[in-house]
């Protein structure tokens, strides 16, 4: 069972077993905090029975024009959770308020292009891969752009794979 | 007088862009260049001297930054000519804002409004600096100023918001809120809202003011449409219902909730809740307080007639089966938990036995026992079964574990999940030794079976069965506590290394090792395990206390620095920011989290940790630099002598502080950062609940932050006591100020008191047991805080005749108990290698507290009779007292010596062991023989595990991995980890002596 609400800043307290796991960045205050402050309908927790956090999400929605999208900037499960599509029903969550409240063409999201588990997942989420971000994770690793078309996008037109990877520069946003 | 187009402040852009951007890309000596020949041009533009001022704050030139800064803002304020925008402002402002004078900038703003009234982005920039200042009233006026102006709804939720936080976080009184509502009606006849948010906080003002009728009637209004999910706005109504106390509505409307969300555990609490007119749980408001941790519908105060129960009851029952009809999903846990909960109620009214809530626990473990959750999920129901049903319970899920025809995965989860219950329900604390053993065994043999379940996973994702060698663990350190035997404590350190070399990432894993490796006295290496858990930002403040209490103990001063300067640069860092924070919601009309972010830094203000940190970081430095008076009184100068410590342990009583250590993933065995039960005799943890134990700690935290806060301010006293000896002063008439020594004797009493101690009877006690009247156990338990009471009384003995005894009585007490003590710990401790929980960390302390403070004590002394540069005088009656004084102090320094001189001897004993014989006082401890009774067991598994094992069963990576763990090199990690700890013990001890050498030769 899982109670899905707005992230809050107590919950920062309350996190550690998720965030514990290696994958799993903590970012620093103000971070979080902006996100909580600009987009709070895309920072979302699940809690299970005893108010244990069971995981949770944060994104945002930017951009312009057809390129209006949702964008997912951590998603992350504790250990205890794992194996029940909870990230699943967060990536849902978000993708209804991008599709619904905020009318986004699309949702995206990075990866290292070594996580192949997560790919995995988000694969058979529905999302394809955009396009390859070279060097995207500090300066090192490649990330994958990884996009899932809205119900606005009605052909689609968002996920059509890029057919050259690009450079960090030339990403639209941070 | 507003920038104009291609200007800024009054310049050209093209002439300030060079120097932002060299301000961007950090090289500040460029940017200084450009901004100096911009100011030969604008020698009187306040934005050219703002950028002066921002540059140099960034080079660290902090002084000149604020005199320019200072330039700027005088000719603001003074020069009608010059321009005033907000670009000049709010460069002015960062630079203000660094340099901690906020205030400044503030003045600034209102000067300019006054100037311009009705310009918003004046008002604006006004505002921010009002909630940087978290002035609420100003706020608020400033903003209904703005309000005014220009109409628009925003300004008016600042307004609302402002009033909000000064009810919520000031001093006002609710009926402020009558006003708030006023205005967004007021708003709403002539505009009407148009932000969700907007309308999130109005029906949260009326909320506060218990006006739920109202508010569910905007709720249903026109208004209601800004909610755009349906659920959202259903769970709003049905809160706001049940708080009005019509639980009927309430709980249609949660059926509704449940309809559309059925996973949702908390809104089904709230719906039994309902059913049973129990609305405690209900609690809405924009605090970004979520009814939280709801555990369960406490029915206890619950009068309902037998025939309204159960026709209430088999209303959930019907309504939850109809739920599980419609979402026959595995995924969906919640209605099947449901159905538990059903159970629960109707066993504590008594309308059903157990065995019902039994059944149903079966059934839920059929379907769900092999995911991880599963013991936490019915952890609440077991809470209600006795002793005999959760036995019984246990004896049917082992049955049931052996007739799954499950996939390996799913059995070896269902397993594990046994395992838990078995935990969870206490059985451990009564099984034999043999059967704990039996049981540990088990585990590690399913553990090995279960690798090759792994076999394709990649080493980021978690490997099956990992919980089993925790859990293994667990077992062993009970055998440890039980037994004695440091061969069980060796093997659980054992299993985890081996399952971290398995899989290097398990964090789980790594939290127990590091407490059993502090507990042994290997606290480098639970340091580096630490290190490894990549513990920042925010987990700093939840997740320190796993390791700072046992390095604040410890002669580990150069982590321990980097711990503390971390942990308090994270806070101040957010306290700095969190203001600005704030504002950034005020502009993305996030009101509700406004609220919540005032409220959240007002927690971390209040946390108890970063009080600790604040007093201990100090303390080390005076610890760290106590072999030199000079160096001291140099940091006592910068801490302003201690002065604003005592103020905090005068205001400590009334504080409200928060805890917000995340306890729950400590070991059993030490379930707060004061308790370690495996230093007591083996008695099962079930004889004290975990919630009193956390309150005892927290008291105990009050108390000790209360007495460590006087101790800068004792040593700073004593050391001024302690430089005009009593005699000395009345032959030459320099005495030192009466206040001060009045001052201590205060202090003393204070620090006697927070002992449990009247001055009198304090001074009494000590002096009994320096003269063996009193055994040495009666200080034992706060031993390090009574050596300090005893240096310091020394010192204020220096210079008074209040208790009647002479300098040299209370320089022998001191002399005579620090030896008693020290002395005693040395011999009670043992061999630091088979003493797992040794008495090392007071010796330590006792050497780096007490006997730093009073080698202080001495200097000062020392430095009274001798001035640097100046020979001994050697005639007259008050040489004959300042010999007499020198002969005391010689006495104390030679003591003093001796003292140390023995832990030192002490520690080299340990040091100079060979390592092959404190290898094998450790390593015979195994049996290592699979048929023996006693540890040794699970090593000697591992290890013929290891030797047979194939690569294509275990794949590549975790044979690899087998192959370099060895169980010898683990014993050895240990060695080497109490060598380094008592490597800088010792090297603290010979700075010392070398320091009291030194200076008993200038005597």
């Amino acid at each position: 069972m899982t109670t899905m609400r707005r992230f809050c800043c107590n919950d920062l307290l309350r996190f550690t077993s998720v965030n514990l796991d290696h994958l799993t960045e903590t970012f620093n205050m103000s971070f979080y905090m902006t996100y909580l402050a600009r987009w709070p309908d895309y920072f979302h927790v699940a809690e299970a029975p005893g108010g244990r956090i069971m995981g949770y999400i944060m994104g945002k929605v930017e951009g312009q024009g057809e390129s209006w999208h949702g964008h997912v900037t951590a998603v992350t499960v504790a250990p205890e959770y794992r194996r029940q599509q909870l990230a699943k029903k967060l990536m849902n969550l978000l993708e209804d308020i991008s599709d619904k409240i905020d009318k986004a063409y699309f949702v995206d999201l990075f990866v290292r292009a070594s996580n192949s588990p997560a790919i995995k997942m988000y694969g058979k989420l529905g999302y394809v891969i955009y396009r390859r971000v070279l060097r995207y994770y500090s300066g090192e690793e490649d990330g994958l752009d990884m996009r899932k078309a809205l119900s606005r996008d009605v052909e689609k037109k968002s996920i059509i794979p890029l057919k050259r990877p690009v450079t960090p520069d030339e990403l639209e946003y941070d | 007088m507003a920038s104009k187009f291609g200007l800024a402040g009054g310049i050209p852009e093209r002439r300030v862009r060079p120097i932002w951007d060299a301000i961007d890309s950090r090289q500040f000596k460029n940017a200084l260049k450009h901004c100096t020949t911009l100011l030969s041009k604008h020698p009187n533009s306040p934005y050219a001297l703002a950028l002066k001022a921002l540059i140099l704050e960034r080079m660290g030139k902090a002084d000149e930054a604020l005199s320019i800064s200072l330039n700027a803002k005088e000719l603001l304020l003074s020069n009608d000519a010059v321009l005033i925008d907000d670009l000049t402002l709010s460069t002015l402002q960062i630079v203000f804002q660094r340099l901690d004078h906020l205030d400044m900038a503030t003045s600034c703003y209102e000067y300019a409004c006054g100037k311009f009234p009705n310009n918003l982005e004046l008002m604006m920039g006004l505002f921010n600096c009002y909630v940087r200042e978290y002035s609420f009233v100003k706020q608020q006026q400033i903003a209904i100023k703005m309000y005014k102006a220009v109409g628009e709804e925003r300004f008016l939720l600042w307004a609302v918001c402002s009033i909000q936080l000064q009810v919520c976080c000031g001093n006002a009184g609710e009926k402020l809120l009558a006003l708030a509502e006023g205005l967004i009606k007021k708003h709403i006849a002539s505009h009407s809202l148009h932000e969700p948010e907007a309308l999130i906080v109005y029906i949260s003002l009326l909320e506060q003011q218990s006006k739920f009728g109202n508010a569910l009637e905007i709720l249903s209004g026109n208004l209601g449409s800004l909610i755009m999910i349906e659920g959202d706005r259903l769970r709003m109504q049905g809160k706001l219902l049940a708080r009005a106390g019509d639980y009927a509505a309430a709980a249609d409307i949660f059926e509704k909730v449940l309809q559309l969300s059925p996973d949702d555990w908390e809104y089904f609490l709230h719906y039994m809740g309902c059913l049973f007119d129990n609305e405690s749980s209900m609690c809405m408001g924009t605090g970004g307080n979520p009814m939280g941790s709801t555990k369960s519908v406490e029915c206890k105060n619950l009068k309902l007639p037998d025939e309204v129960f159960d026709s209430r009851i088999s209303r959930a029952s019907t309504f939850i089966h109809k739920l599980l009809v419609e979402c026959n999903n595995d995924s969906i846990r919640c209605p099947y938990l449901a159905n538990l909960e059903i159970e629960r109620i109707k066993l504590v009214y008594g309308k059903v036995d157990a065995d019902k809530l039994v059944e149903g626990l079966m059934q839920y473990f059929s379907r769900f026992g092999h995911l991880a959750c599963f013991a936490s999920d019915v952890e609440l129901f077991l809470r209600v079964l006795d002793p005999r049903k959760k036995s019984e319970f246990l004896e049917k899920l082992l049955e049931g574990c052996d007739s799954t025809t499950d996939s390996p995965v799913k059995a070896l989860g269902r397993s594990i999940s046994v395992f838990k219950i078995q935990n969870s329900i206490d059985n451990m604390f009564t099984l034999s030794t043999g059967d704990l053993e039996g049981l540990a065994v088990q585990m590690v043999d399913m553990y090995c079976k279960s690798l090759p379940l792994s076999k394709d996973l990649d080493i980021q994702e978690n490997m099956h069965g990992e919980e089993l060698l925790s859990m293994t663990c667990n077992v062993l350190v009970q055998l440890f506590w039980r037994t004695r035997d440091i061969g069980y404590l060796l093997e659980s350190v054992m299993i985890l290394e081996f399952g971290l070399t398995v899989r290097r990432y398990i964090w789980q894993y790594k939290i127990l090792l590091l407490h059993l490796y502090s507990f042994w006295g290997c606290l480098p290496v639970a340091h580096e395990w630490y290190k490894s858990l990549d513990v920042k930002n925010i987990l700093l403040e939840t997740v320190s206390h796993h390791i700072l209490p046992q390095m604040l103990v410890s002669p580990l001063w150069s982590d321990l620095n980097d711990l503390l300067n971390d942990y308090l640069k994270f806070m101040d860092d957010h306290f700095r920011e969190s203001a600005d924070l704030t504002f950034l919601a005020y502009r993305h009309r996030n009101y509700s989290k406004v609220i919540e972010f005032v409220q959240f830094k007002e927690r971390l203000q209040r946390s108890s940790q970063y009080l600790v940190a604040k007093i201990e970081a100090p303390i080390l430095q005076l610890k760290q630099n106590a072999y030199s008076i000079q160096e001291e009184e140099g940091i006592l100068e910068g801490l302003k002598c201690g002065n604003p410590f005592v103020e905090l342990s005068n205001e400590i009583g009334n504080k409200s502080l928060t805890f917000n250590e995340d306890l729950e993933l400590r070991p059993w065995w030490t379930p707060t950062f004061d308790k370690n039960y495996l230093l007591g005799p083996f008695e099962g943890v079930s004889y004290c609940p975990k919630e009193s134990l956390i309150k005892q700690s927290e008291a105990n935290v009050l108390k000790a932050i209360e007495k460590r806060s006087l101790i800068p301010r004792l040593i700073y006293l004593s050391i001024h006591c302690a430089s005009s000896v009593k005699e000395h002063a009345e032959d030459n008439g320099s005495t030192s100020d009466p206040k001060l020594s009045l001052e201590l004797k205060i202090l003393l009493e204070r620090y006697a008191s927070i002992l449990g101690f009247a001055f009198k009877d304090a001074v009494e006690l000590v002096l009994g047991v320096s003269r063996s009247q009193k055994p040495l156990e009666v200080l034992s338990s706060d031993i390090v805080d009574w050596m300090n009471f005893v240096v310091f009384l020394n010192a204020w003995n220096q210079n008074s005749h209040e208790i009647g005894f002479s300098a040299r009585e209370t320089w022998n007490l001191v002399n005579c108990l620090l030896k008693k003590y020290i002395l005693e710990k040395i011999t009670s401790i043992g061999p630091l290698v088979s003493s797992p929980g040794s008495n090392l960390p007071v010796l330590v302390q006792l050497i780096t507290e007490p006997v730093s403070w009073h080698s202080l004590v001495i200097q000062s002394c020392a430095r009274t009779l001798v001035p640097s540069g100046k020979k001994k005088k050697k005639s007259g009656s008050a040489d004959q007292n300042t010999n007499l004084q020198s002969h005391e102090i010689q006495d104390s320094i030679q003591s003093l010596c001796d003292i140390i001189g023995e832990v030192t001897k002490w520690v080299n004993v340990q040091i100079k062991e060979p390592d092959d014989k404190k290898f094998e006082s450790i390593f015979s401890s195994l049996q290592r023989n699979e048929h023996s009774q006693g540890p040794g067991k699970i090593v000697f598994m591992l290890e013929n595990f290891i030797s047979s094992a194939n690569d294509v069963q275990l794949g590549d990576r975790i044979f690899q991995a087998l192959q370099q763990w060895s169980a010898a090199d683990v014993a050895r990690k240990i060695l080497a980890g109490q060598r380094t700890l008592l490597s800088e013990f010792l090297r603290i001890c010979e700075v010392k002596v070398k320091s009291l050498q030194a200076l008993k030769v200038h005597l």
